[in-house]
């Protein structure tokens, strides 16, 4: 991984692209990936610590990071003070816990590398909203009760405001499929599709 | 009424009153007697007359979880912390004989390498050694550069293999079946079989499933070297680990202190210190710094918890009049290493003469843990397919035949009204009779759990001169809304709104409080709360009756932010100003009158089947659960949501697969192992059944995981008349059956 972290990158996701199980957001990446493919890019050696800066919620970070270090663990384990909001559940691209905005694009911080992160606004779930000032998605999955423990809901919400954006009314069956790229153990999922159509209607996404 | 005079007047006995409360032995609800004090207080009052409870309140914590602010134990981050990572034996039973940590300890950045404590393993997956690095990714590296050299010892991991008389023992020296009791007359039954106009007899197969917490197991223990430590933990018990953790550190138990803010699913599976933690309490301690040990997904899978499996060898007789007559069972418990859990068959039926024998049979696997009702949705699915079974066979309506040997009323009026709910009606008797590819079936099921509490929650309540509340209690909130009921009961007792209130949970230096297994916190803490909240309103009574005109406290109303009696009135800061300085504060016990055991809940299914692909869609779930008081109807049907769901995966698509050479679990991630998704969800509809009076609080989280089951596996016979006995029901058994070959791949 240190000759050309790119290329790497690319073979990984595109492996990814084919195997995971809800790859609703790996088939965005996988898109992605692929278009980055055509647009020639200098090899780079990357070892050791190398410093980050990532566009965080607005905010410039900085971080000393192995190149190697996710995008996920590099918020979580690496920025000061932490960025804990997305969660790391399986780290290989199949739960959606740990999904944020990359340009407004979701994607799961857990399969993109931090120093691909760079030059990039990193929205997550802590950029949509905060407690007193939440947005139409976090404030409706608290008034339908779309979470219990709460530890697949930062995903949730940060999919789902982002499909809002794109799709500012959709019908019970497109919030499903987008949703379909995250899971949720305690059983959630009929009042996660309540709380988007919810936000759907009203303004504030 | 004639007393006895006393001679010497000794500390007389609180007086006691006596009431009457439903207790459900083996399964059937009975009302047994018990003693309380007789001036105990007030109760709960009528279901349908609260301000709060028993509406749909949001959660307290709801903005803080959606906005990413809520701090779970993966998210603690310490100054100076290590990141710990466990090696595991890929052998399903080994003997290690050689740990070489020369290559893993020259990495920079690792500062310790511990053995874990056993030198023979059972299972693959069972931890040989620890990590603590600067770095996850760097601990990562220690644990594949540590090489251990194993004595490679015969193992069995498929149930049908490690029954044989020739299987390799899992443990020298001792059987892998291991009897567990009989129950009943063998003779009796099989002389009752001969006066059977129809008998059923059924091999039937439940898979072991994972609790997939989302948020692995885990803790961060600080401990620096001084003379205490802080253990944050993502547990269902507060109160289960700072004990054994202060062994290992070395320390007294009161210098430990355990805190659980915030905890991303256990689901049965997260008590008590575990290897993890004592792995994290060795690591901390050897480093002096603060470790971080939380379980990979693969670590998750392997070692952090199972549902046992179950193999359950059925026979029933049934008389042409729809009543059972006989059964005999052979149930084998499939806990791995562990002794497994299944509830005793004819589990909630009656079925005349009934002999039932309980064996353990184990295999080189993990122990199956507890898991949301233990043992009850392995026994249900079997005799709730047994039950279908004879119906068909005798041709009677399924929802009749069930009310006709179901002792228990509530289950009778809650199978009428799923039916409605459902249109049963719409079904058609005939299994597998519907035209086309795609067979629409129902199916119906029904279950019970206790739900009682116990006295181990000793609640405060303060009120602040400045007008502030606050509720403490070190219990542990589950996502089941732990917090916002101790906040609304509180609310409601003292006329104040939710914002009013502030509740302290999670911390073990805080009021003590039973752990969250087998639905017991509801049941267990709800009383002490409100104990805590009458008194905190009796002793503000007494405070402000001098500005009331002194009415009695009892006269006193708390209402509105009022606190008033007959036309004279105070603000609730009014009412404070008058308190002293420190406040009051009031301690809450625990009161058996304010809660009851025994729940009953019935659930539909309906699913269309492709009979050319075997592809089951479930389309619509009913489940109906009483619970006496519910404390908070959005989260219970959130929970009963999450019981149907949960119950999904068991039946259609979950279960371990293991490897018989290797030894090794196939599908240990989130790609390979199937929950329930987004894609999958029918129309659900959960409902609370206030046709229950009681005016008591019961746990009803197991209770609504019990039917579902056995429910979708009717669904799918009715849809397509193959009988799938073995979970989960996946499209292969599903063709095989429609081509007329067994379904059943084993026993």
């Amino acid at each position: 991984m240190t000759k050309s972290h790119d290329a790497g990158r690319r073979r990984f996701l595109k492996g990814v692209g084919i195997a995971g199980a809800g790859a609703a957001i790996a088939d965005h990446l996988w898109v992605e990936a692929e278009a980055e493919q055509k647009t020639p890019t200098t090899p780079a050696s990357l070892s050791g610590n190398v410093k980050v800066v990532l566009d965080v919620n607005g905010q410039q970070r900085e971080a000393q990071v192995e190149p190697r270090t996710t995008l996920l663990n590099t918020l979580r384990n690496h920025l000061d003070p932490a960025v804990t909001g997305p969660k790391l559940v399986c780290d290989v691209g199949t739960c959606g816990a740990c999904t944020v905005l990359l340009d407004g694009k979701p994607v799961y911080s857990c399969l993109v590398l931090a120093v691909d992160a760079t030059n990039k606004k990193i929205t997550t779930v802590e950029g949509l909203g905060t407690p007193d000032n939440p947005n139409a998605v976090q404030a409706a999955f608290v008034e339908n009760d779309a979470l219990m423990c709460g530890f697949c809901t930062p995903g949730f919400v940060t999919t789902i405001s982002a499909y809002l954006k794109k799709n500012p009314n959709p019908s019970p069956a497109e919030v499903r499929e987008a949703c379909k790229g995250n899971f949720c153990r305690c059983g959630t999922y009929p009042r996660v599709f309540e709380a988007a159509l919810a936000a759907a209607k009203s303004s504030k996404v | 009424m004639q007393q006895q005079p006393q001679a010497q007047p000794s500390p007389s006995p609180k007086p006691k009153k006596k009431i009457r409360v439903p207790r459900v032995v083996n399964g059937v609800e009975q009302m047994v007697e018990i003693e309380v004090d007789a001036d105990a207080g007030p109760g709960w009052g009528p279901n349908d007359k609260h301000k709060l409870l028993n509406h749909r309140v949001t959660r307290v914590d709801g903005p803080l979880k959606a906005t990413g602010v809520a701090r779970y134990t993966y998210d603690q981050r310490l100054p100076g912390m290590l990141y710990a990572r466990v090696l595991r034996s890929p052998h399903a039973h080994a003997r290690v004989t050689k740990i070489d940590t020369d290559a893993a300890s020259k990495i920079p950045g690792v500062k310790a390498i511990i053995p874990a404590p056993l030198t023979e393993v059972r299972f693959a997956g069972a931890p040989v050694a620890a990590v603590a690095a600067t770095t996850p990714e760097i601990a990562g590296d220690a644990v594949r550069a540590i090489k251990v050299t194993y004595e490679v010892l015969p193992h069995v991991v498929h149930a049908h293999m490690a029954i044989r008389p020739d299987a390799p023992k899992v443990v020298a020296e001792e059987n892998n079946l291991q009897e567990k009791g009989k129950n009943g007359d063998p003779q009796k039954a099989d002389a009752a079989f001969a006066n059977a106009d129809a008998i059923v007899e059924g091999e039937y197969i439940t898979s072991r499933i994972h609790h997939t917490c989302l948020e692995t197991h885990g803790m961060v223990v600080d401990y620096r070297g001084g003379d205490s430590a802080t253990i944050y933990a993502s547990t269902q018990g507060t109160f289960t680990i700072h004990a054994d953790a202060a062994k290992e550190l070395g320390l007294p138990e009161s210098a430990v202190t355990t805190t659980v803010e915030h905890m991303g699913g256990g689901f049965g599976s997260k008590f008590g210190l575990g290897l993890e933690g004592l792995l994290a309490c060795r690591l901390s301690k050897q480093t002096k710094s603060p470790v971080k040990l939380m379980f990979t997904r693969y670590d998750e899978f392997v070692m952090a918890g199972n549902r046992s499996g179950s193999w359950q060898k059925l026979k029933a007789g049934v008389k042409n009049d729809g009543t059972i007559i006989a059964l005999k069972a052979t149930q084998y418990r499939l806990g791995g290493l562990g002794p497994g859990s299944q509830a005793g068959q004819p589990y909630i039926y009656r079925m005349g003469d009934t002999y039932r024998e309980v064996y353990a049979l184990h295999t080189n696997e993990d122990s199956s843990i507890a898991m949301r009702a233990p043992g009850h949705p392995q026994a249900s699915f079997a005799v709730e397919t047994l039950v279908d079974e004879l119906a068909y066979k005798i041709k009677m309506d399924p929802v009749e035949f069930r009310i006709k040997n179901l002792r228990d009323e509530v289950y009778h009026r809650q199978l009428r009204r799923g039916a409605q709910e459902i249109e049963w009606s719409r079904r058609n008797p005939v299994a597998g009779g519907n035209p086309g590819p795609y067979k629409r079936g129902m199916g119906c099921a029904v279950g019970t759990w206790g739900g009682g509490g116990n006295n181990q929650c000793k609640v405060d309540v303060t009120i602040s001169r400045d007008g502030s509340v606050l509720v403490a209690v070190g219990t542990q909130d589950l996502g089941t809304g732990t917090r916002t009921y101790t906040r609304a009961i509180v609310a409601e007792e003292l006329g104040l709104t939710m914002k009013d209130v502030k509740e302290r949970i999670g911390n073990s230096k805080l009021g003590s409080a039973n752990p969250s297994g087998g639905s017991t916190t509801a049941p267990s803490l709800s009383p002490s709360v409100k104990d805590a909240a009458i008194k905190a309103r009796m002793l503000m009574a007494e405070r402000v009756a001098p500005l009331l005109g002194n009415p009695k406290p009892e006269e006193v109303v708390f209402e509105d932010g009022k606190v008033s009696v007959k036309g004279q009135s105070l603000t609730w800061q009014q009412a404070a100003a008058s308190l002293p300085a420190a406040g009051i504060t009031s301690h809450g016990e625990w009161r058996a009158d304010l809660q009851a055991r025994g729940v009953h809940g019935v659930c539909f299914a309906e699913v269309e089947v492709d009979v050319e692909t075997g592809h089951v869609k479930p389309i619509k779930m009913v489940h109906i659960q009483d619970g006496g008081l519910p404390l908070n109807r959005l989260t219970m049907e959130s929970q009963i949501n999450g019981g149907m769901i949960q119950s999904l995966g068991m039946a259609l698509w979950e279960g371990r697969v293991m490897d018989a050479h290797l030894g090794m679990q196939l599908n240990p991630g989130l790609g390979d192992y199937k929950l329930p998704g987004s894609l999958e969800m029918p129309e659900m509809v959960p409902i609370i059944d206030d046709d229950d009076k009681r005016e008591a609080v019961i746990g009803i989280a197991e209770g609504c995981i019990i039917p579902a089951v056995g429910a979708l596996a009717n669904a799918v016979f009715n849809a397509t008349g193959v009988r799938v006995r073995e979970l989960p029901i996946t499209p292969d058994k599903i063709l095989m059956g429609l081509m007329g070959s067994s379904v059943l791949s084993r026993g």
